[in-house]
């Protein structure tokens, strides 16, 4: 246990003296980590806040109404409902009546008025409007709903078969090129870092090279290298969480009280801080140990 | 197989005898095709002194490497204190290492760690917790007679000094051999017969040294076994030789 202890002592002793003595590669590598990592963490925040839009917009679009035939019975209307409501690709269904329709109309500053005074009645059918979970299910409920006989023949829906695949081309595309762009800046970061590492552990070969020629056991020899790839990079997480944290701050800022206003999410903020630590220990332990493998290998 | 011992043959079945080292048809070519070494038999003992001396580029930092096994071999076997150097397991090295101490030619020396930060070193990566650790540090430095310069940095002191401070960090864990590969190589004749004395007084406590050289001067004043080595090949073994036999113009 003593020996243990000793072993783990001078890890850490040993971590801390190195990145003191070599400060200034120490400090490069922090700073590359710390750049990267703000990268990382801006991107997963720019997604997190994109896909927050899409999804606003998504819900907006994600919306059938299926018009109903005049004279259909309540009751049939409700069944249907019901049926619809039951269906594991519906959020939920409301029922609109002929005169909620109307005001709805006249509230949208259409000049339905004129039109009622005309024909002597109301025209505006009465509707249910199904929100829908994807936008890719509006085409299937909407032959669902044309499909049955309470439904109005001659307009079923107001789904329009030109506009839902532009909006869903148009979430997949920057779906896609978000996705593209997190994994590039992952393989450019993590090439980046080993090699910023890599330098560092090289300028400390001959180390390695006594270690092991007195007689140090592999992991013995590793340990140190760890412990001071895993500090560098707490050390830039801790710059990039600073950056990110800012960036956030900001953002929340500027875009109070605008149309597209961006509230501060607490939890969201919480698991970045929390990756961007995670992650500059992993990427700085892997980093260092492949660094080291290469000359314990030598 | 039969065993061919280069050096006290009517003594090999003795158990308590048996060479600290021992060599048996090895051979070393490297990926390129360079032959370093070849058909390598030798044995050398307990309390031996060994000059194995050769032109560069004759294969003695290669027959050094291979017996702390920092380069496999390519054929044959070798043996350090009955153990099988040539077969043993990765994990299994730093215990075989232990039992060596090693100087080279250019000290290496970490030049941010002082001279007893230095000896130190050893004795903390192999075991640590180790206890009287500056007791230990001092006495070695006494013995290569640098105990005043304990807190100095290696670039404050002479190349003798130097190599001094590598030999007590060779020497701090007690090793059982004293591997040194040309530790006069950069050193002017006066310090480097200082250095080969204190080779001398390590091997009268009873370690085995096995020093690579091209020192001439060094080998025919000292009068201890040679080993020559040309071409990869071991030319000549001799009890008190010589570095060049009578006649010769060069190995």
């Amino acid at each position: 246990m003593r020996r243990f202890f000793s072993a783990f002592w001078f890890a850490i002793r040993s971590s801390l003296q190195n990145f003191r003595r070599n400060l200034g590669v120490s400090l490069a590598g922090v700073c590359t980590m710390g750049l990267i990592l703000v990268l990382i963490g801006a991107l997963a925040l720019g997604t997190h806040l994109l896909t927050n839009v899409l999804k606003d917009q998504e819900s907006r679009a994600s919306k059938l109404k299926i018009y109903i035939q005049d004279g259909v019975s309540l009751a049939d209307i409700v069944n249907f409902q019901h049926r619809l409501q039951v269906d594991t690709r519906v959020l939920d269904v409301s029922f609109e009546n002929k005169d909620q329709a109307f005001q709805e109309a006249a509230s949208k500053g259409t000049d339905i008025a004129t039109a009622v005074t005309a024909l002597g009645s109301n025209p505006l059918p009465a509707s249910l409007n199904v929100d829908v979970k994807q936008l890719r299910y509006l085409v299937l409920l909407d032959a669902v709903a044309r499909s049955d006989p309470i439904v109005d023949t001659t307009q079923p829906t107001d789904y329009n078969p030109d506009v839902t695949p532009k909006i869903q081309a148009a979430i997949n595309i920057i779906e896609a090129v978000v996705g593209f762009v997190s994994l590039m800046l992952l393989v450019v970061s993590l090439v980046i870092i080993m090699n910023t590492i890599r330098t560092a552990v090289y300028a400390r070969r001959t180390e390695i090279e006594i270690m092991k020629l007195v007689g140090a056991t592999d992991w013995f020899v590793r340990w140190p290298f760890l412990l001071e790839g895993i500090l560098g990079g707490v050390l830039g997480a801790i710059l990039a969480g600073l950056v990110v944290l800012g960036i956030y701050r900001l953002v929340v800022s500027l875009t109070a009280g605008a149309l597209f206003s961006i509230p501060f999410d607490g939890l969201f903020t919480l698991v970045v801080v929390a990756g961007l630590f995670a992650g500059g220990a992993i990427i700085g332990a892997i980093g260092s140990y492949l660094g080291v493998r290469r000359f314990l290998a030598a | 197989m039969t065993i061919a011992l280069a050096h006290r043959p009517a003594l090999a079945s003795d158990p308590a005898l048996r060479p600290v080292i021992s060599f048996h048809g090895v051979g070393k070519t490297y990926a390129s095709g360079t032959v370093a070494l070849r058909d390598i038999d030798l044995a050398i003992y307990q309390r031996d002194f060994v000059f194995l001396v050769g032109a560069s580029g004759a294969g003695k930092s290669t027959l050094v490497r291979l017996l702390i096994r920092d380069e496999m071999a390519s054929s044959g076997r070798i043996f350090v204190d009955g153990q099988e150097v040539t077969r043993m397991p990765r994990r299994r090295l730093p215990k075989l290492r232990r039992k060596f101490g090693i100087v080279f030619q250019d000290y290496k020396l970490l030049p941010t760690m002082t001279v007893g930060q230095n000896v130190a070193f050893a004795l903390q990566v192999t075991r640590p917790g180790q206890r009287h650790l500056r007791q230990k540090v001092e006495e070695t430095l006494w013995i290569v007679g640098l105990e005043d310069k304990i807190d100095k940095f290696p670039d404050e002191l002479s190349g003798g000094e130097q190599q001094r401070v590598a030999i007590a960090r060779a020497l701090v864990a007690r090793p059982r051999i004293f591997l040194a590969d040309e530790p006069t190589g950069n050193l002017d004749p006066d310090t480097s017969w200082g250095i080969v004395q204190l080779l001398l007084q390590i091997n009268h406590r009873g370690t085995t040294v096995l020093m690579a050289t091209h020192n001439r001067e060094v080998v025919d004043l000292v009068r201890r076994r040679v080993i020559a080595i040309d071409g990869g090949r071991v030319i000549r073994d001799e009890q008190e030789g010589q570095y060049l036999r009578e006649g010769e113009a060069t190995i």
